[in-house]
């Protein structure tokens, strides 16, 4: 598979949290120490208030995805674009909007910084991400 | 990975043509070398499929660059779209421009590129591909540079588009037969998301032997799980060894349910502070609570209420005196009072809540705060969804605290509970939070959080994107509106006061003020009665109610029934659930009034002590001593009043006099209805004869359907005894408009019997009419109906004396609401303003106490009865034994002798039988009247006296009828008081001066130039204007 599945929840009950972004599902520890794998500029891992911002404990239902490309499910929920894992099929709430026009942004900036040279912004980006956030949060 | 998205969104669209297109390129394919040299190794069919179709597409593509090879890049670019041009659509929606989609679409082929499954070859191709433009185009560095950002998000798989989604764009998503399917697998209870999650890690463990896409597991469906896979064999394959997963059924879920199994009622309502919910289980079932404490993790609530607690149960539990055994009753709804906890021994502890702050009140483990009670609950145990407080249950929520803070924070919470499309095109709508707070404006359009509203403020953009939630809708006071929901729902009437979102609406029905939410309502001109009935209890019923108290149900609501109670000292409503309810009390009592008179239903009553002194009507339910009385000026309860029986009066002639006076009660037996048929009967009777008579004549003679509209008796079943017109006939059911209640009943068509006494005497009306020989007649037809069974018209000089001044009495309450009576008082300045019976509140019999003495039936003490058995009294009795019916005639004086407005406003009296015939009869009636000639001062009449006739000028007509008259030609001879039957107009001739005594030229006088047959022309001495005027109705003057 592309790319590398994220951490699959250890435990099934209470403790797992629902990225509300992209609707990954880990348990509240996981999210801690390493973040969001399809949400990294959350920055979950360094901050780990954040965890809570960025997450629910409200979701509904489960559904791994093991082949998000191909998986139908995958695809009609969009998270087809996303790493191969456990994720929910709704979230009850919505991403603080700071973050979520963090998230927006975060992508824009990128979009206009990288102008023609496309491997720095890689490097630049998440220097880029850590000001940004910094900045709007 | 967009890539394959988009391959496979295409693949959806052209799902029709897919097997057309196939052909096409297995056809195209041995063509192109290209293409043959690309090579397409998708291992799986579906994979394959959508290759072709890209082929095909880039065929063409591949076809234009070799014809144009300067704008290479740029054709290229051009005929990408167009290919992969169903996804393009949806995409464009989303992002800014095409290149960004290029390029994703590129980028997702690098990240494809390093997945196993992806044949290398494509990746090869698109490779070969891309570096083109970056050459070729200017944009194209651009692009780079998105490529490479997508490059770097793809990784990490941003989903930037997906946030706004459109319907469109997912019904593209929707599922192909070429999609992998969904499988149903049976899994331990409680396990699925484990399931799930296991499946996940094996997946990671064993990599893509595992041909499955994914797992779902549904918080609302147990025992299953879906696993998302081509081919059964791979499901098998993948639960194989999971010890959750047991039974080796495998059902495959329809391709037209794949969607509905991923569409899940996300919990939307997430329980946040302040939200309403209401209690689910328990003593609190049905309650409404709001929430100020979630805890997501334990799924948690805590809640607060208005405690249903009883204080003394609690003290006796807390001191173990006595063990709470299971109460049936649920304690009412009351704040927690504090000190009346400690005044019975209770123990209050007083604490601080360590992580807000507040202090509580403890008491056995409960906590209080101003007077609520907060109380942690499960989440199941709640329901949060679609609720609806009503006005009266937020105004208690608001009582303690007393701060409008919390108002606005249940405003909000009401408009979340708010439905799809509260808002239409038109409304009138106030934005209530924002920067725009206070703008006014109208809906023009609605979308689906957004409501574009065109302001009313100049200077504004057309219009304006409000969120639904900032917006109220508006109302202004004079607005005819209908309520569409809460516990008033179906109720109309006129906005009278807004106060912020709260309006404050006259109703039409109940005529009392009702509070509603703004957004419960809508303009609207209807006016509805509401609703009148639920189950088998209908408004104005008496009903029994559990603890054994009853009343009469003023109002209904939706879900309750508004009970006046039977409480007469002081006038208790309260609300009742219909399961509250025992039964309807229908057996009709009699009870005896201050005087011992017997009250039965129907009769009217004075009350006579108490809240409702002076208030009278007629009685519509009797129990337990206690009448519930009707009276139509009442505007509280919906006119009832409840009073005891001994604090009134019955009022009007009933048959208490004839009690009174050691009568016989059994001689009127066959009238026995009339007390009992106060307003609306009597209007109906009255109105009746000229009209209706035919009616009932016909019904009398004809076949079965002419009964309808005649007057009949129920014999048998419920309604025995009642009286009424037939409305209807089917088969043999009957519909009866009962003369007595406001009500059309259905009876068996055996249980009526139509021939009804008091109906039949209207037949002679047109032989008594020509027998008097005067244009009058039909203001005497009313009358008339009574004495015909006695005796020959005219025939005695009792009989006319009887009836004259029966006619006056009986017409002269028209008067006042005839607009013609002005003139006509002009005309006879001395007579009829003083009569009597245009004094409000005299008792009507006086008019006829004085011509006629038998006919003072009312206050006469029953004399004439009991002189029964001579023939002068026989007709007597007659006489007053109809006069019940004639005095109720005119709108039912007797009933209302002191309401100064009930006379004049007599059509006023008729709201009580809203669609009788008689109301509608009346109003002709009148008009008749109005016509009618009348005796006149100044006109010359012919009098006959014991035999002798005599002509005579009328002086003055007096209040009774009779006149005084002037006798001789031109009145110089003795004046006499004439009864009016004892004189009779002359008739003019051509050039004789006249007098008009009917019509609108009442009164005045003229000259008769000519005759023409029954047409007189007349030549009014003011204006000398010719009219052409019936003769009848002109008098000769002297």
């Amino acid at each position: 598979m592309g790319s590398a599945p994220a951490q699959i929840p250890t435990s099934f009950g209470h403790e797992l949290r629902a990225c509300l972004r992209c609707r990954l599902v880990k348990t509240y520890d996981q999210f801690r120490e390493s973040g969001c794998e399809n949400c990294p500029f959350f920055k979950m891992d360094d901050d780990h208030e954040r965890v809570v911002d960025c997450t629910t404990p409200n979701f509904n239902g489960i559904i791994s995805v093991m082949d998000p490309t191909r998986s139908w499910a995958a695809r009609w929920l969009r998270i087809g674009r996303f790493v191969p894992g456990c994720y929910t099929l709704a979230v009850s709430e919505a991403l603080p909007e700071d973050l979520q026009a963090a998230a927006n942004w975060v992508m824009f900036l990128e979009l206009k910084k990288g102008d023609g040279h496309g491997n720095k912004i890689l490097e630049t980006g998440n220097h880029m991400d850590e000001n940004f956030i910094a900045q709007h949060i | 990975m967009a890539r394959r998205r988009d391959e496979e969104d295409d693949d959806v669209d052209d799902e029709e043509y897919e097997d057309e297109e196939e052909q096409l390129m297995d056809d195209e394919d041995y063509d192109e070398d290209e293409d043959v040299g690309r090579g397409r190794g998708g291992s799986s069919t579906k994979r394959r499929r959508s290759d072709f179709i890209d082929d095909v597409a880039e065929e063409d593509d591949e076809e234009d660059e070799d014809d144009d090879d300067e704008d290479f890049g740029g054709g290229k670019r051009h005929n990408k779209a167009p290919r992969v041009g169903s996804q393009f659509f949806d995409l464009e929606a989303q992002v800014d421009s095409d290149e960004e989609e290029e390029e994703d679409e590129g980028e997702d082929d690098f990240i494809v590129e390093s997945g196993g499954d992806l044949p290398e070859e494509d990746v090869g191709r698109r490779m070969h591909r891309r570096p083109l433009p970056l050459r070729e185009d200017e944009q194209e560095d651009v692009e780079a540079l998105e490529r490479s950002i997508q490059a770097r998000y793809a990784r990490s798989s941003h989903t930037e588009y997906d946030e706004e989604t459109t319907d469109v764009e997912q019904q593209a998503l929707l599922p192909s037969v070429r999609d992998p399917k969904l499988w149903m697998v049976k899994c331990a209870i409680g396990r699925e998301r484990e399931t799930a999650v296991c499946l996940m890690q094996k997946y990671i463990d064993k990599g893509s032997e595992l041909q499955i896409r994914s797992v779902i597991a549904l918080d609302h469906l147990k025992n299953y799980i879906y696993i998302e896979a081509d081919k059964e064999a791979h499901v098998r394959e993948a639960v194989k060894g999971l010890r959750n997963i047991f039974g080796t059924k495998i059902m495959l879920v329809p391709i037209r349910e794949m969607t509905d199994v991923l569409s899940v009622e996300s919990k939307a309502i997430d329980l946040s502070r302040d939200t309403w919910v209401r209690m689910k289980i328990g003593t609190y079932k049905g309650d409404l609570a709001q929430v100020v404490d979630v805890d997501n993790v334990r799924q948690r609530v805590t809640v607060k209420l208005i405690p249903r607690i009883d204080l003394q149960a609690l003290a006796n539990k807390l001191e173990g005196r006595e063990v709470a055994k299971k109460k049936a009753f649920v304690p009412p709804p009351r704040f927690m009072n504090v000190d009346e906890a400690r005044e019975l021994h209770i123990r209050v502890e007083r604490r601080r809540d360590p992580m807000t702050g507040d202090y509580f009140e403890n008491i056995g483990g409960m906590l209080f705060k101003d007077g609520f009670l907060y109380k942690t609950v499960s989440m199941k145990s709640i329901s949060a969804q679609n609720i609806k407080p009503t006005f009266d249950e937020l105004e208690k929520f608001r009582t303690p605290s007393g701060n409008g803070e919390g108002e606005m924070v249940g405003l909000s919470t009401l408009f979340a509970n708010r439905k799809k499309g509260h808002f239409m095109k038109g409304d009138a709508v106030i934005v209530v939070k924002g920067d725009l707070k206070n703008l006014k404006g109208w809906v023009e359009k609605v979308e689906e959080e957004n409501v574009h509203i065109r302001p009313e403020m100049k200077g504004l953009p057309k219009t304006l994107a409000v969120n639904e939630k900032e917006l109220c809708k508006y109302f202004e006071p004079g607005n005819h509106v209908k309520v569409v929901s809460g516990t008033k729902e179906g109720a109309t009437g006129m906005v009278v006061k807004v106060e912020q979102h709260v309006l404050i609406i006259l109703s039409d029905t109940t005529k009392e003020h009702i509070r509603v939410f703004a957004d419960d309502v809508v303009e609207s001109s209807e006016v509805t009665t509401g609703v009148t009935k639920i189950g088998e209890y209908e408004l104005h019923d008496l009903v029994l109610l559990d603890n054994n108290s009853f009343g009469v149900i003023i109002r209904v609501e939706s879900e309750a029934f508004q009970v006046l109670k039977g409480v007469p000292e002081r006038l208790e409503v309260s609300l009742v659930k219909l399961r509250e309810i025992k039964c309807k009390i229908e057996k009709k009592f009699n009870v005896q009034d201050r005087y011992r008179n017997t009250v039965s239903v129907k009769d009217v009553v004075r009350i006579l002590e108490g809240p409702c002194k002076g208030k009278q009507g007629p009685v519509e339910h009797i129990y337990k001593g206690v009448l519930f009385v009707y009276d139509r000026h009442h505007l509280e309860h919906a006119g009832f009043i409840c009073a005891k029986a001994d604090s009134c009066c019955i009022v009007g002639g009933s048959r208490s006099n004839g009690d009174r006076n050691g009568d016989s009660f059994s001689r009127f037996g066959g009238f026995k209805t009339p007390p009992r048929v106060p307003p609306s009967p009597r209007r109906f009777s009255r109105g009746g004869p000229p009209y209706d008579s035919g009616g009932r004549n016909r019904g009398g003679r004809g076949g079965h359907d002419a009964l309808i509209g005649t007057t009949v008796k129920i014999r048998q079943g419920p309604f025995k005894g009642y009286r009424g017109r037939v409305v209807d006939i089917k088969g043999q059911s009957v519909r009866v408009e009962l003369e007595s209640q406001m009500k059309v009943v259905t009876v068996d068509r055996n249980f009526i019997s139509d021939n009804v006494v008091i109906s039949t005497p209207y037949r002679d009306t047109s032989r008594y009419g020509m027998g008097s020989e005067t244009p009058m007649h039909p203001s005497r037809t009313p009358l008339h109906p009574y004495m015909t069974p006695m005796r020959d018209p005219g025939a005695t000089p009792i009989h006319d004396g009887m009836r004259t001044p029966m006619r006056d009495r009986a017409w002269n309450p028209y008067a006042p609401m005839s607009p013609p009576r002005d003139n006509w008082e002009e005309g006879n300045p001395a007579s009829w303003g003083t009569s009597p019976q245009y004094h409000p509140g005299s008792p009507p019999s006086r008019a006829y106490e004085a011509p006629t003495p038998g006919s003072g039936w009312a206050s006469t003490p029953g004399g004439n009865y009991s002189e029964a058995g001579t023939p002068r009294d026989s007709s007597l009795a007659y006489a007053n034994a109809p006069s019940p019916y004639t005095p109720s005639t005119p709108s039912g004086q007797p009933m209302t002798p002191s309401s100064g407005s009930y006379i004049p406003g007599t059509p006023g009296g008729q709201p009580m039988t809203p669609g009788t015939g008689g109301l509608d009869l009346m109003s002709p009636v009148i008009g008749a009247d109005n016509e009618g000639p009348w005796f006149m001062p100044d006109i010359l009449v012919n009098v006959r006296k014991s035999g002798d006739e005599t002509l005579g000028v009328i002086q003055e007509v007096l209040p009774d009828g009779s006149c005084k008259v002037a006798l001789g030609s031109n009145g110089s001879g003795d004046t006499v008081i004439v009864l009016p039957s004892e004189m009779e107009i002359v008739a003019p001739r051509k050039s004789d001066k006249i007098k008009i005594m009917g019509g609108s030229l009442r009164g005045v006088t003229g000259k008769l130039i000519g005759v023409d047959g029954t047409d007189g022309i007349v030549r009014i001495d003011d204006s000398l204007d010719v009219k052409i005027l019936d003769l009848v109705i002109l008098a000769k003057l002297p």
